[in-house]
């Protein structure tokens, strides 16, 4: 049954309908004496007619599907090229092109490579592996294997009509994803997993297990570090330990250690002074670099925080304008550090931590880098600190804060939503970034960059070489920036292309700028992106650029490569603009940002104004009294508008005649709280303010109510990293040393990619939490905890974290085979071995695929209704050729369904054809022979009727010849002439079947002919008995009849009997 | 690798065997269609590193006995029978600060290259040898200067267009030597304003393609401005950023339009005498096209650069 299930191109869906035909062999029986009256041939055909629709029927009802099976092969090759297996990659290429040599022309290779991320490198295609040794592309990112990427994009990437087979090659060192909840699904999708395994042994490696420390101490305790640093071999070398950055001096005989082969664990003891966070960086130097085969694991890191009092953190471009701030704070015990924007640096997120909250004093954007922007926006709203905005030219807008993460978490939006009047800013861009790698893709994304930063009341345009047709266009036409989000859709769609000369763009911006929509721009700015080979403008246009005020910004991009940069330096440098060499990508946000904020300048509103107290409820104005307190006046304000929140409180004004500009608003967004005074600049705009005797208490107290409360909860905590994930331990004991149970402890963990990850605790015991942290990428992991008690007190917040300081994938010293063999299991896989000779790879042993399609209403359309009419022609149609042509027509039908399953060609449909017409014209003959015997027959019989006509004839002439001699004689006798008639008179009246017996020539063969062309052409009952030459038809006729009428009548009789019965 | 006949074959190679053999031979006796459209007679190339495959092919030139040599931005050189078959090939000797984007064949069968990014002229034999190597930068010209495309006199001189700020075209001895500078200064106004390709003609005047300025500017071996004709625009006798110029066997010219994505056909005093192609990525459309040359036969090669390919007209 099975082997026939394989060999037919059908499956049902509900086979229990087949047993629908049982029914043939009744239908057979019964149909029997209801065919009785046709003739073997007819009847034979009928019941098999009759049986198929018996079968099709039930095949309908079954669901018939059509099946096509395939059992071509792909195989996709999952190559491993994370870092524990760089070294074996030749080997892997070579194994890739061996196996899949000479493969049957049918069957595709496809090729996908990986380590922390999967990309596909040759598609399944058929004819073997294209790419030659050595021609595949770097791959990024080879600080983690993550087989289970390969193996979700392998069985995506499988076409579905045929075999699959993946073809694992890794040491089986798997630090990212779920491997084996891969392996599971490829074995639900039928995918076996051949392996492949890498073998190696480091056997002179030395790694830094852990470096361990207290998460939390008091200021000035000893905290113990405890460095665990494994070794294959004996090895000798030096601890070199870094605390917050900075050099530990080591006694030599604690620095110098030799190491045992295994764990080697060494303690040593530091004191921690400040509160904050205190990071440790130790590793490992060997004396013997040969004893070591990669250097990236040497090192070991952790942090401790030590608790103190709240800190606040003031940056400023310019310490001399905040001197009076900081010391108007300071008199008034706030505790504040001083910061310049040139200190920031590696300034992160736990280096934040160390300050409740944080001051920004006239900083630029472009002063913190993009994560260290998105870092202050989580330190806000994630770890609940503080964090105050001060005004000044470069703050807010003008500062180019606008579309900022900053923005986000401030109670003022930096743009001016209102209808106000104000100076608008136009910057037209300049794109010319398609010779550089990923050049245009970093193109679009600094022009939008630019949109985000600058004010929707600017233009902004895009220009750049299109291709076709090919020339110079406004790609995004000079606008106001109002709808960011179509502006920035435009630029998505820009096609980007190699610009021949800055003249025409430079000219057409120039046009836009001086005669086009942003003509009545106060501020106009061009920037230029560019490797700097397009023709230089004349010097005619530059002189025009000069006259208008149109400063022109150029920045060479090349990543090191060429870059014509002389070009772009003259043109900055002879409009008043700025040049900038940017050496990779990542310098180009904060570049743009700068250059953006060019035109945002009349957002500062240079004049003095006498600030107004509107909410003399608001907390942090607590103890200023607005009808005695009159507020100072101040110098000028950057001009911002409150975000349209009921959180949002705008306690200080500045109203004008068309509207209000918030000077001072604060607000809690999420965990944390913001304010914005959109003054400051003390020197300049806030003198007077600075002079104010409650200048420091307002301060002050602004301050102080943006702090994080760190209310540290009186936990132990305990973290470790194992593999790819972390573990955060906390021990809940209240004073007295009870366990704290059902508590609630809340957190999100920010790990280096600034992603807030929440995590669960998770009770394991008597005051006993455990949660567990993804770990996939080396550096930080911060966690701010949230005790609640179970009646849903606060009982404070912890401060803990986890550092991994190198990828698991640098500690591998031998392959995981165990692993490898558990997916070769899970899957039915095979083991391989590396010279690929021996691996068949490409075997067919595997089931053949099976497409179904339903095909019940093909077959009802196709097959039945055709059949049902077959079924009448067979026992209706008279005619042999009308039942020829049916047939013929049924046969056709069926040959070009069987050719549609198989897919033939036009030769095959031609082919069908044919058949059918043979088996229409083989029926035919049946008919045509008899019919071709009849006439040739016939004209035979007639030619002879003749002959025997003209012998008649001439018998008839000699008879009448004598008679009429025999009545010469007799008339001489009598005297008397009679007529014809007379003459015929003695042989009386001829009956009409005499009369036709007259031509008769009595051949009893001649009326057989007569009987097979009624046969053929006539017959509806072609059956019955030939009629006997010696029985007359008249009686034949009268006997049928009466034997019919009797038969009628009885059967009336029965059913009178049966009804009576019945009734 | 042993592998099991499959069902479907054996019904489809049953049936047709048993039905159609006599009818297959009948079929298969068809002719292929003589051209493709437009008058393109074959196209070659396609996107790729391999043999025969270009990375954004950038000039082309053909050699008297009919090859060709065409160099795209992996910094390659790849030679081709007339018919299109790779023959050999070969990198140039840097490529990091970038591609060259011109190249001749000089009357003595030379490959003379221009190295744009090196400020160099780099001369090959046709297999690819490196025979000799000059720079445009050390003598005579501004060391910023990018030269666009080299061709070579009947006596042997060396003409190189430069751009970058000192646009021009320079005359160079037999052996590197720089003679003369030559289309500096305004011409009708304006100076050149990159150059991107000469070729002599049988006058041996030089035909330069001002490609900035949009227009064709015939000089004297000397320097003298003989002829200044075209403009921007689309209608014929204008240009869209002229790339490339050849001068065809009839001794008359032919531009090839990187804007404008077309070939135009103009007399010696500017008169268009046809236009060919439009932008697109169908045989016979051009993208952002970098070059042309005649070759064997009276062919046209294009490179249409953008897609990655040779198209060979027969005009």
């Amino acid at each position: 049954m099975s082997l026939l299930a394989l060999a037919l191109p059908f499956s049902f869906d509900r086979p229990m309908w087949l047993w629908l035909g049982l029914l043939i062999p009744l239908l057979i029986l019964a149909s029997l004496r209801s065919l009785a009256g046709l003739e073997f041939m007819r009847r034979t055909m009928a019941l098999f007619i009759r049986s198929m629709l018996v079968l099709l029927v039930a095949c309908c009802l079954a669901r018939v599907e059509h099946v096509q099976r395939n059992d071509d092969l792909t195989v996709i090759y999952l190559m491993d090229r994370s870092h524990s297996v760089q070294e074996l990659q030749n080997r892997q290429e070579a194994f890739v092109h061996q196996a899949s040599d000479n493969i049957p022309d049918e069957d595709r290779v496809g090729l996908i490579d990986f380590a922390r991320d999967a990309f596909l490198q040759q598609l399944p295609t058929r004819g073997g592996y294209y790419i030659s040794p050595g021609r595949l592309p770097a791959m990024p990112n080879t600080d983690r294997t993550n087989v289970a990427a390969g193996m979700r994009l392998a069985m995506a990437m499988f076409p579905h009509d045929t075999a699959k087979r993946i073809v694992l090659m890794s040491d089986g060192n798997d630090n990212m994803g779920d491997l084996l909840a891969e392996a599971r699904r490829a074995r639900a999708d039928g995918i076996p997993v051949d392996v492949v395994p890498l073998d190696y042994q480091h056997r002179n490696e030395i790694y830094f297990d852990r470096l361990i420390a207290p998460t939390h101490a008091e200021p000035g305790e000893q905290v113990a570090i405890r460095m665990v640093i494994n070794s294959q071999r004996p090895a000798s070398g030096t601890i070199i330990l870094q605390h917050n950055g900075r050099l530990v001096a080591i006694p030599d005989r604690q620095a110098r250690v030799e190491l045992r082969p295994g764990d080697n664990t060494f303690y040593m003891k530091l004191s921690v002074d400040d509160p904050g966070s205190h990071v440790f960086e130790a590793t490992f130097r060997p004396d013997d670099e040969s004893m070591d085969a990669t250097a990236r694991n040497n090192t070991g890191s952790t942090f401790t925080f030590v608790a103190g009092t709240s800190h606040a953190l003031l940056i400023t471009a310019d310490p001399d304008f905040d001197a009076a701030f900081v010391d108007a704070l300071r008199s008034e015990n706030v505790k504040v550090a001083v910061k310049t924007t040139d200190q920031l640096g590696e300034f992160g997120l736990l280096q934040m931590m160390n300050y409740a909250t944080i001051i920004l004093s006239n900083v630029p954007a472009a002063a913190l880098t993009d994560k260290q922007q998105e870092e202050l926006a989580l330190y806000v709203k994630d770890m609940g600190s503080g964090l105050i905005m001060l005004g000044g030219d470069e703050g807010y807008g003008a500062g180019g804060w606008i579309g900022s993460p900053v923005e986000e978490v401030m109670p003022v939006s930096f743009e001016i939503k209102h209808k106000r009047v104000i100076p608008r800013g136009a910057l037209a861009l300049i794109i010319h970034s398609c010779e550089i790698a990923r050049g245009n893709f970093w193109g679009k994304e600094m022009a939008k960059k630019s949109v985000d930063t600058i004010s929707s009341q600017d233009y902004i345009g895009v220009l750049a070489y299109s291709w076709s047709p090919g020339g110079e266009n406004w790609e995004v036409p000079l606008d106001l920036n109002t709808n960011k989000a179509a502006v920035k859709n435009k630029i998505d769609k820009m096609q980007i292309g190699d610009m021949p000369d800055f003249g025409t763009t430079m000219q057409m911006a120039y046009r836009g700028l001086v005669s086009g929509k942003g003509r009545d721009a106060a501020q106009k700015h061009v920037i230029i992106l560019s490797d700097g080979d397009a023709s230089p403008p004349l010097p005619r246009l530059i002189s025009q650029y000069k006259k208008a005020k149109i400063t022109v910004s150029t920045i060479a991009i090349g990543w090191g490569g060429h870059v014509m940069a002389s070009t772009m330096q003259s043109i900055s440098r002879a409009t008043g603009g700025k040049f900038y060499q940017a050496r990779n990508p990542r310098q180009l946000p904060q570049i743009f940002t700068k250059e953006s904020k060019v035109v945002r300048r009349p957002l500062i509103v240079d004049e003095p104004f006498q600030p107004q107290l509107l909410h003399s409820y608001s907390e942090i104005l607590a103890g200023i009294d607005p009808t005695s307190d009159a507020l100072p006046p101040l110098g000028g304000m950057i001009m911002t508008s409150p975000k349209q929140n009921p959180n949002v409180i705008v306690p200080i004004i500045r109203a004008t005649d068309d509207g209000e500009d918030p000077v001072l608003a604060h607000w809690q967004y999420e965990l944390g709280k913001t304010v914005a005074f959109t003054s400051g600049y003390w020197p300049v705009w806030g003198r007077q303010w600075t002079q104010w005797p409650k200048f420091a208490k307002l301060w002050a107290q602004i301050v102080r109510w943006t702090m994080r409360q760190d209310a540290p909860a009186n936990f132990d905590t305990y973290t470790k990293i194992d593999g790819n994930s972390g573990r955060i331990v906390i021990d809940a004991l209240d004073k007295d040393a009870s366990y704290l149970n059902l508590l609630q402890l809340r957190t999100s963990v920010i790990g280096p990619d600034n992603q807030p990850v929440p995590v669960e605790f998770i009770q394991t015991g008597p005051g006993h939490y455990e949660a567990q942290v993804p770990i996939d990428k080396a550096g930080q992991y911060l966690a701010n905890v949230r005790a609640i008690d179970a009646s849903g007190r606060s009982m404070g917040t912890l401060r803990t974290g986890l550092s991994a300081p190198f990828s698991p994938e640098y500690r591998d010293l031998m392959p995981n085979e165990a692993l490898l063999r558990q997916v070769v299991d899970e899957t039915d896989g095979r083991w391989l071995d590396m010279p690929a000779k021996d691996a068949d790879v490409f075997s067919h042993d595997l089931p053949p695929t099976e497409a179904r399609r339903p095909a019940w209403e093909w077959v009802l359309a196709w097959l039945l209704l055709p059949m049902f009419l077959l079924d009448v022609a067979v026992r209706r149609l008279a005619s042999w050729l009308a039942f020829s042509i049916a047939v013929e027509l049924v046969v056709l039908v069926f040959l070009l369904i069987g050719l549609d399953i198989i897919h033939t060609n036009i030769l095959g449909v031609f082919g069908a054809f044919l058949l059918a017409e043979l088996i229409g014209w083989m029926i035919r003959f049946r008919y045509i022979g008899p019919l071709f015997d009849y006439m040739t027959h016939t004209v035979t019989a007639l030619g002879r009727a003749g002959e025997r006509s003209t012998a008649s004839l001439d018998k008839l002439k000699s008879k009448k010849d004598e008679v009429r001699s025999d009545l010469d004689g007799e008339k001489d006798r009598t005297g008397k002439v009679s007529t014809g008639e007379e003459t015929l008179d003695p042989l009386g009246p001829i009956p009409l079947a005499n009369a036709k017996q007259r031509f008769d020539v009595g051949d009893a063969k001649a009326s057989k002919p007569s009987a097979d062309l009624a046969d053929a052409l006539g017959g509806a009952a072609p059956n019955r008995p030939p009629a006997k030459p010696d029985r007359p038809p008249a009686q034949e006729d009268q006997g049928d009849d009466q034997e019919t009428t009797s038969r009628l009548l009885r059967a009336k009789r029965r059913a009178k009997r049966k009804e009576d019965n019945g009734s | 690798m042993h592998r099991r006949p499959s069902i479907n074959t054996n019904w489809r190679r049953a049936l047709q065997g048993l039905l159609l053999s006599g009818l297959a031979g009948a079929l298969t006796a068809c002719e292929q269609p003589p051209l493709t459209p437009n008058g393109v007679i074959a196209v070659f190339g396609g996107v790729g590193l391999g043999p025969g495959a270009f990375s954004y092919p950038r000039a082309v030139t053909a050699e008297p006995a009919g090859s060709l040599f065409v160099v795209d931005k992996s910094g390659r050189i790849q030679r081709f029978s007339p018919q299109g078959e790779f023959e050999t090939g070969w990198t140039m000797p840097q490529t990091k600060q970038g591609k060259p984007v011109g190249l001749s064949v000089a009357p003595d069968g030379r490959i003379f290259v221009a190295d744009t990014h090196y400020h160099r002229v780099i001369v090959f034999d046709r297999d690819g040898i490196q025979l000799d190597a000059f720079a445009t930068k050390e003598s005579g010209s501004k060391e910023t200067q990018l030269p666009t495309d080299v061709d070579v006199d009947d006596d042997g001189f060396i003409y190189v267009s430069e751009y970058q700020g000192d646009d021009r075209i320079t005359k160079w001895s037999p052996d590197g030597q720089f003679v003369a500078a030559l289309g500096e200064g305004p011409i009708e106004g304006v100076p050149l304003r990159r150059p991107a390709a000469i070729d002599f003609d049988r006058q041996q005047t030089l035909w330069v393609a001002d490609a900035c300025n949009h227009r064709i500017v015939r000089l004297s071996r000397e320097g003298e401005i003989l002829a200044v004709f075209g403009g921007f625009g689309d209608e014929p006798g204008h240009f869209r950023y002229p790339y490339d110029i050849t001068v065809t066997p009839q001794d008359t010219i032919m531009v090839c339009e990187y804007g404008g994505n077309r070939l135009q056909w103009l007399s010696k005093d500017g008169r268009s005498l046809r236009v060919w192609g439009d932008a697109g990525r169908a045989t016979g459309q051009l993208f952002a096209p970098w070059g042309a040359t005649y070759g064997q036969n009276g062919d046209v090669y294009v490179v249409d650069s953008l897609n990655s390919r040779i198209q060979v007209i027969r005009p």
